[in-house]
């Protein structure tokens, strides 16, 4: 291979799924950096790794999904969280997307998916599982009761790519069905990720204001 | 330790510092007394009394109506005796009687027993026997006389009341303590079971899907195994809103199985029992004909989506799809199953329902429900 190979780090508290999952990584051709089952360990190791990709696993034993993946885009920005999880932990896969993780996939989905997850989320894509595109549509719609200025909307391409997405279709089939460029609908997906993660930015920082934790001490 | 002890403790204490009040008037008002001699006898009978009565009531048990009543009968005795050991004239210009304030004790325990209403009976008791001693009263003492067994009437329904709320908040308490124990237990066959059986299941699906042929069926059997046990122990569903209305997605993820998914959001979408019961049996009915015309392993998705006003559901397949005019046909033909079981029922509660099929690509049908349905 002439570049690099990308950069994965696999944070797993079962040795098992952790072990198998580098192994299918090292033999796509990936560089597992490190393999961990601590949140903390993982936060303490990123930057020095400096992994393109983290697979993580939201049900560590330590840390909370959601403080690790915060963690780790605080200790090293350009490292791009893909979830690796059980299926039925909506909050926690939701939470995490929210913090700045930007794909989810299932443990029942096969090795090609997986790897091909791996791929994209080190290519900068979003990867939407079905269930993705659920949790984030329903974050929209309760955000749209929210009043308040600046509170992220959908637009209805918006809306209607995560519909399809939600429904198991392709990029492709929903570039030939709406009769756009794959890159296209790429984008649509992206943006409601963006949007989330600036809304969650915006979010954060409001709440420091509020209570008092932008003044320092004193 | 029961929270009642302490309501005992105070009773008790009560006792004995109104013995000695009655004491201390009886040493030293010798005045009033016509047989201050045989005074301090029923104050020894007194004294005695009391302590029997402290062990007795320490022990729960021992708390019975039958010590309740010999307590109400002794108290009333040795208030009654006052009439043949005080002088006549004490007793009518309102001197306390011999048994001072001593005399609240059964009324106390009365209520702490059996709530208000009992605590009253023994203050009524206790006070007509007051009010009888003083009864060739002067007519201007009257009012006053009443004073005290109006003040102990009150005392023993307060008490009373306490013993309820006491009692009531020990009952929670303890439902309080058995919840939580179940749910300690709960998270912990969750945690050890997602640690440790899921994980393997998840693994076995994995391998099994990937090496095809019979493994790919034993990996399809441990998926829905480890997707049923997950529901098992995060205890999907038990916790019902208040409202009486029911979250959406709990049940329709129940439809769900290896080649169908089914996608909400992660709150819960809570609508009217009717609504949820009704659309629940479209979307069965909808995934029932995925199966009859795709194939029992047809892939589909059931996407649920809130949207404020109302929510819709889509349910998408990937067959062959439907010819135009196919499901018109059919129902011209009187074969209702499509329009009746999904179109019906969607339509009773107010609401829509589209089927789009392009030929080779697949069935979409979308229901939408209005969030107040419109009532039967």
């Amino acid at each position: 291979m002439s570049e690099p190979a990308t950069r994965v780090m696999v944070v797993d508290d079962h040795p098992m799924w952790r072990d198998s999952v580098s192994r299918d990584l090292s033999e796509a051709g990936f560089k597992v950096v490190a393999a961990t089952g601590e949140g903390a360990q993982a936060l303490r190791i990123v930057a020095s790794v400096r992994p393109d990709v983290v697979v993580l696993d939201l049900q560590l034993p330590d840390v909370s999904g959601v403080d690790v993946t915060r963690g780790l885009h605080a200790g090293y920005p350009a490292a791009r969280v893909l979830i690796l999880s059980a299926s039925g932990e909506h909050r926690d896969v939701l939470d995490a997307v929210k913090a700045g993780a930007t794909g989810y996939i299932l443990k029942s989905a096969s090795r090609a998916e997986f790897l091909d997850a791996v791929r994209r989320t080190s290519a900068g894509d979003a990867v939407f599982s079905p269930g993705l595109a659920g949790l984030v549509l329903g974050e929209f719609r309760r955000l749209a009761s929210d009043p308040a200025p600046g509170t992220p909307r959908l637009t209805e391409r918006e809306a209607e790519v995560l519909r399809m997405v939600g429904t198991g279709m392709s990029y492709k089939q929903i570039a030939d069905r709406l009769v756009l460029s794959h890159r296209t609908v790429q984008n649509h997906v992206q943006n409601t990720l963006t949007k989330l993660h600036l809304h969650n930015r915006v979010d954060l920082v409001r709440y420091a204001i509020e209570h008092g934790l932008d003044s320092g001490p004193g | 330790m029961s929270l009642q002890a302490p309501l005992w403790r105070s009773i008790a204490a009560f006792r004995f510092a109104s013995l000695a009040y009655a004491a201390i008037l009886l040493a030293i008002r010798p005045i009033y007394y016509a047989h201050w001699g045989w005074a301090w006898v029923v104050l020894a009978a007194m004294t005695a009394w009391t302590i029997v009565t402290t062990i007795a009531y320490s022990v729960p048990a021992r708390r019975t109506w039958l010590l309740l009543a010999a307590d109400l009968i002794v108290t009333v005795l040795a208030l009654l005796s006052t009439a043949l050991l005080q002088t006549h004239a004490a007793t009518s210009t309102g001197v306390m009687p011999l048994t001072a304030t001593w005399l609240a004790g059964p009324a106390l325990a009365w209520a702490v027993v059996g709530g208000v209403r009992a605590g009253a009976a023994a203050a009524v008791v206790i006070g007509a026997c007051v009010v009888l001693l003083r009864e060739p009263l002067v007519a201007t003492y009257r009012s006053t006389a009443l004073d005290g067994p109006v003040i102990l009437l009150m005392a023993a329904m307060l008490v009373g009341y306490v013993s309820i709320l006491i009692t009531r908040a020990e009952q929670a308490l303890q439902r309080a303590t058995e919840i939580e124990a179940a749910s300690k237990e709960r998270e912990r066959l969750a945690r050890t079971i997602h640690d440790s059986v899921l994980q393997v299941l998840a693994m076995v699906q994995r391998r099994g899907t990937e090496a095809g042929g019979e493994a790919a069926e034993i990996g399809r059997l441990a998926g829905e195994q480890e997707a049923a046990l997950r529901a098992l122990v995060t205890g999907d569903g038990l916790v019902s809103p208040p409202s009486g209305e029911l979250d959406l997605s709990v049940h329709l993820t129940r439809q769900a199985s290896a080649f169908v998914s089914v996608i909400t959001p992660a709150d819960p979408v809570l609508l009217t029992e009717r609504t949820v019961t009704e659309t629940t049996a479209a979307v069965r009915a909808a995934i029932d004909n995925v199966r009859r015309h795709c194939g029992e392993s047809a892939r589909a998705w059931v996407l649920v989506d809130d949207e404020g006003a109302a929510v819709s559901v889509t349910i998408r397949d990937e067959g062959p799809g439907i010819p135009a005019g196919r499901l018109a046909e059919a129902a011209a033909e009187g074969r209702l199953g499509v329009s009746q079981s999904i179109s019906g029922r969607i339509r009773d509660l107010g609401g829509s329902a589209e089927i789009s099929s392009t030929p080779g690509a697949g069935t979409e049908v979308r229901l939408r429900v209005p969030r107040a349905a419109r009532p039967a």
